[in-house]
């Protein structure tokens, strides 16, 4: 549900509905709900600490993902939106399978398409995705890394062009 | 290999880059600083003791080595001056390559770590809401149950032991007919009497749809499963 549905709903300004959407998420803490979001759209849903019960309850398979789709997921997940030419010249392989497997899991999905030639297909994140890796929000996306890898990045930084 | 789909894998390596960040980490070298011609070799050889792969993943391997032997004759021969329209990628321009391929390959081991440990999420399943029209549901339901329960004490017929009734509906035409005529407004609550049996309701019913193709009677149900009102047509055209 986005949250211009929730203002026409209960009537309220867009400001008011992200302040009470806020408390919201702080009432849940500690409760086996929590706010789920992504973009503008607002979603009620079980605390991850308690997935082992939800999934034991609904009979749901935990999600196996291979090495190389956790690599395009990565891709995507962290430059989205994000064609798929571009994913592949970062992991330096063709990734149609990877693309295939992770779209059919709703894990990605099109997000219209990129103003450049050939007009290739922009792909981001799902709810679905937040979902399976337990975030309340893309900003959860954990950022740091490990002290080998933040030198990476520090390096990658310091001589880009 | 975590995933039940098909997938080609190389040895194990996930195309060129994640071979050559496999090296770099074997001999515990620093991305930032080895000299990438150096593992040309070194690559060579893990590529010629890869198994037949698939045209299209042979040729990223060995662009890649080519890259890398050419990276390694420059830094043999420095004098070496690059083709005025040499193509593809500089030493930097790979090591930046390399660098990226790094991180996303952590965070991918990160995003991995999460999936492992199974804390997700569950959204509720399902559409909107259906919401029961408004209205007395509670009363009918109660009224509806107490003719399911009315129904239910009636003697049934295989109960009866002696032999059954024989209705027919030509004789219950006759007596429906001269109802309808001495009373000119009969109920079929009325007509089924107190405990009719099936044979019975069913003979009467039959009867009363004749009755009604013929013109003789008119039927009139104010709502579902109301009471049936059979009240007499009067006759139009034809003499009395």
């Amino acid at each position: 549900m986005t949250s211009g549905e929730l203002g026409r709903i209960a009537g309220g300004t867009p400001r008011a509905v992200e302040t009470a959407l806020a408390e919201l998420a702080v009432a849940y803490e500690g409760t086996g709900l929590r706010l789920q979001r992504s973009g503008d759209e607002w979603q009620i849903v079980t605390a991850p600490q308690h997935a082992p019960q939800v999934a034991a309850y609904l009979g749901a398979d935990r999600l196996r993902l291979s090495a190389a789709s956790l690599e395009t997921l990565s891709v995507v997940a962290y430059r989205q939106p994000v064609t798929r030419a571009e994913v592949e010249a970062i992991r330096g392989v063709n990734c149609d399978q990877t693309f295939y497997t992770l779209v059919s899991r709703r894990l990605i999905e099109e997000r219209g398409r990129k103003e450049a030639p050939g007009r290739p297909i922009l792909y981001g994140t799902t709810w679905e995705f937040l979902e399976c890796f337990g975030l309340q929000s893309l900003d959860e996306l954990p950022r740091a890394l490990s002290p080998e890898g933040a030198l990476v990045l520090e390096g990658s930084r310091g001589s880009g062009p | 290999m975590e995933s039940q789909a098909p997938r080609v894998t190389v040895e194990g390596f996930d195309g060129p880059l994640d071979l050559l960040l496999e090296l770099v980490e074997e001999k515990k070298l620093d991305i930032l600083m080895v000299r990438l011609g150096d593992l040309a070799d070194a690559y060579l050889a893990r590529v010629r003791a890869m198994a037949a792969l698939p045209a299209d993943e042979v040729s990223a391997f060995l662009a890649l080595a080519s890259r890398l032997v050419l990276l390694k004759a420059r830094s043999l021969l420095p004098s070496l001056e690059p083709l005025p329209d040499e193509e593809g990628e500089s030493e930097e321009e790979l090591r930046l390559r390399l660098l990226e391929y790094a991180i996303v390959r952590e965070r991918a081991g990160q995003l991995g770590a999460r999936l492992r440990a199974g804390e997700r999420a569950f959204h509720r399943e399902g559409g909107t809401i259906e919401l029961p029209p408004k209205g007395g549901e509670v009363d009918a339901l109660a009224s509806a149950w107490s003719r399911v329960l009315a129904l239910a004490s009636r003697q049934r017929e295989e109960d009866i032991v002696a032999p059954g009734e024989r209705y027919s509906v030509e004789q219950r035409t006759i007596e429906i007919e001269a109802l309808v005529v001495a009373h000119e407004r009969v109920t079929f609550a009325t007509l089924l009497a107190e405990a009719p049996t099936i044979g019975f309701a069913v003979v009467t019913f039959i009867a009363l749809l004749d009755l009604y193709r013929r013109a003789v009677i008119d039927l009139v149900q104010d709502e579902l499963f109301a009471d049936i009102v059979i009240t007499r047509r009067e006759p139009t055209s034809a003499p009395n």
